[in-house]
């Protein structure tokens, strides 16, 4: 039987889409009851609503603050990854789906959009 | 061969880039004031970042994961947050003083004044590091960073009493006319200066952007133990020249150019030349190093792609805050606030940011989720540990002398 | 429920008693849909009351060097594992076990 230490083990890790590149961080998890009651982790929940209520005190206040004027969709719900796409945890976490596909971060999107996107160069390979 | 050459080039890039504006001035100044009496504050901080500076290359060869993963993975969100923002700060300020130091270096060679280079240094620094490839970027700023060489041909030129000079250097103990505050003061804004976090950052990051894996554990290796030494040897060559030809003058340094003073006495107008283009070399290239490292530190603990691996647009938060800092440095110098003054003041939040950033690095070297059978050795951990102790005495004491000394005045 | 929200709780015995804080979850990984990493189940709490965080190099499978070890070892508090069975209640004020948990 093997058993993980979510803070020790997964918590505050990296996680990487199916092509490597980076997503975000397990900034929190969500965990629901099975079918016999005993709680099973179901998401990886990501974002500053996950991880304001995490910071706690008045960083925490200012990023769910922020968090909740700047985000597509009202309410305290952060966007979350279902645990079954998640293929491997090591120094990372693999998940099998691309950054788009998860769409986890609509922020990094509108910068892109409307900020370095419309920069001379931005779309020049990378090296 | 062509790892032969890949090696030989990250020496060569490791000694170029190991000097940035804050180390030429402290050297330069400490030399003059002291003599190389605090020599072995310099030799301490250039062992103490290559212990951590192994580390944090092996896990970012090893685990692909960089320095600033590390911090938010075992400080958690709060502590890593409150890392973050000191860090930050540091290298802000560093990125300032570093655009300013290229400014005044351009000073020094046309005589146009600093405050009109800053803007050109500064949209300089932001197209390299928008537009270049980083191997690229690394190199270029590294090698040319070699010509501060000159210091060494310089001492070596001005002949001086050799026995009397290495007897400074392991006679510690504040010269006559000088307080052991002040003593005490620049012996750690020396060893700071050697163990600025972004060092780090930049190294293991570097790792990552240039896609090493198990196989580059020995060029991580041989960078930090041959190149990081060399660096510190120029940085003592800079102290040295200032001990042989400004001290017994009584000069004190204050500018740029006082630096260079010695070049021009010992090698002439040609050699003053090379020393000042050293100098735009050294902080330009520290200044894309900082500048990049105020990105990577904000992504990696954000979790956001970051990286000049992938197309700009791809890592669009990273090249903002790279962006953003980039503006606020080039602001800062603007005001007029002297950039040799910032370095000395980032001490403080060093203070907060060293401890906060070689202590995960440790534990993570020693964790076989991260690094399998390479996790560190008995050397290491015992080097680790040590320097993890002199960290927080030096954190902690650099406080008091600096109030009482008001930065070394 | 959010990890997040266990992590730091305090947590009584059925007397009241304060045995220590929530530091870690323990899940029992088991065997997922085909290609998934597997379905986390909540076993266990890991409790202490020892303020320093285990990712410091006093949890499971880690080492650290001599002195660190040292030091976090001569730390006040012991690890209690409570298993997720034993919790009767739980809420913003903290953790309650049943009478039959061992705390």
């Amino acid at each position: 039987m093997t058993t993980v230490d979510i803070y020790l083990q997964l918590l505050d890790r990296q996680v990487l889409d199916r092509d490597g590149r980076l997503v975000c961080k397990v900034d929190d998890l969500e965990l629901q009851p099975g079918p016999d009651g005993v709680p099973v982790v179901t998401a990886i929940l990501v974002g500053p609503r996950a991880l304001g209520p995490r910071l706690g005190g008045r960083p925490g206040r200012w990023m769910n603050a922020l968090a909740s004027r700047l985000a597509a969709t009202p309410g305290d719900d952060p966007p979350r990854i279902p645990f079954g796409a998640v293929t491997a945890v090591h120094s990372a976490v693999d998940v099998d789906r691309t950054r788009d596909e998860l769409a986890v971060d609509p922020l990094e999107g509108w910068v892109e959009r409307h900020i370095i996107g419309r920069l001379p160069g931005s779309g020049h390979a990378g090296g | 061969m062509k790892r032969v050459f890949g090696v030989a080039l990250g020496i060569l890039t490791a000694i170029g880039g190991f000097v940035d504006i804050g180390d030429l001035v402290a050297n330069a100044l400490v030399g003059a004031r002291f003599g190389l009496t605090l020599a072995w504050a310099t030799v301490l901080g250039v062992i103490g970042i290559c212990v951590f500076a192994e580390m944090s290359g092996r896990v970012a060869a090893v685990a692909g994961r960089p320095t600033f993963d590390l911090v938010r993975e075992r400080l958690g969100p709060r502590i890593g947050l409150a890392n973050l923002a000191a860090s930050l700060l540091v290298t802000l300020l560093t990125f300032s003083a570093e655009i300013g130091g290229v400014a005044l270096a351009l000073e020094l060679a046309t005589s146009v004044n600093y405050l009109l280079w800053v803007p050109v240094a500064g949209l300089a620094a932001w197209l390299v590091m928008w537009r270049v490839r980083f191997s690229v970027l690394e190199n270029t700023a590294g090698l040319l960073g070699l010509t501060l060489v000159i210091f060494g041909v310089a001492l070596w030129r001005l002949n001086p009493d050799w026995p009397q000079l290495l007897n400074q250097g392991i006679s510690p103990g504040n010269p006559p006319g000088e307080g052991l505050p002040t003593y005490f003061y620049y012996a750690i804004a020396l060893f700071g200066a050697a163990m600025t976090p972004y060092e780090v950052f930049f190294f293991s990051s570097g790792g990552v952007e240039e896609r090493w894996t198990r196989k580059d554990v020995v060029t991580s290796r041989v960078n930090v133990f041959v190149g990081f030494p060399l660096g510190g040897l120029l940085s003592l060559a800079v102290a040295g020249c200032a001990a042989v030809v400004l001290l017994p003058q009584g000069i004190t340094v204050d500018t740029l150019g006082q630096v260079g003073l010695p070049v021009a006495v010992a090698v002439g107008k040609l050699g003053l030349a090379v020393a000042i283009l050293g100098f735009v070399a050294a902080t330009f290239g520290a200044a894309l190093e900082t500048g990049l490292s105020c990105g990577y530190s904000v992504a990696q603990y954000f979790g956001w792609q970051w990286g000049k691996y992938v197309r700009p647009r791809e890592a669009a938060r990273f090249h903002l805050v790279v962006l953003v800092c980039l503006i606020v440095a080039v602001g800062t110098v603007l005001t007029t606030i002297d950039p040799i003054t910032i370095t000395e003041y980032s001490l403080v939040f060093s203070a907060v940011a060293l401890p906060l950033t070689y202590l995960p690095i440790l534990v993570i070297a020693n964790d076989p989720d991260y690094l399998g059978a390479r996790v560190n050795g008995r050397v290491a951990n015992l080097f680790g540990t040590l320097f993890l102790v002199v960290i927080l005495v030096a954190s902690v004491a650099a406080i008091p002398p600096m109030l009482a000394t008001r930065a070394g005045q | 429920m959010r990890a997040g929200e266990l992590l730091g709780r305090p947590v009584f015995d059925h007397t009241g008693r304060r045995i220590g804080l929530v530091a870690d979850l323990r899940c029992v990984q088991e065997a997922g849909p085909h290609s998934s990493w597997g379905v986390l189940r909540l076993d266990a709490l890991v409790v202490t009351e020892r303020r320093v965080t285990p990712r410091l190099g006093y949890g499971r499978h880690q080492r650290s060097p001599a002195l660190l070890r040292g030091v976090l070892r001569g730390l006040p508090g012991q690890l209690v594992v409570v298993p997720w069975s034993a919790v009767a209640s739980w809420s913003a004020e903290g953790i309650r076990l049943t009478d039959s948990a061992g705390g």
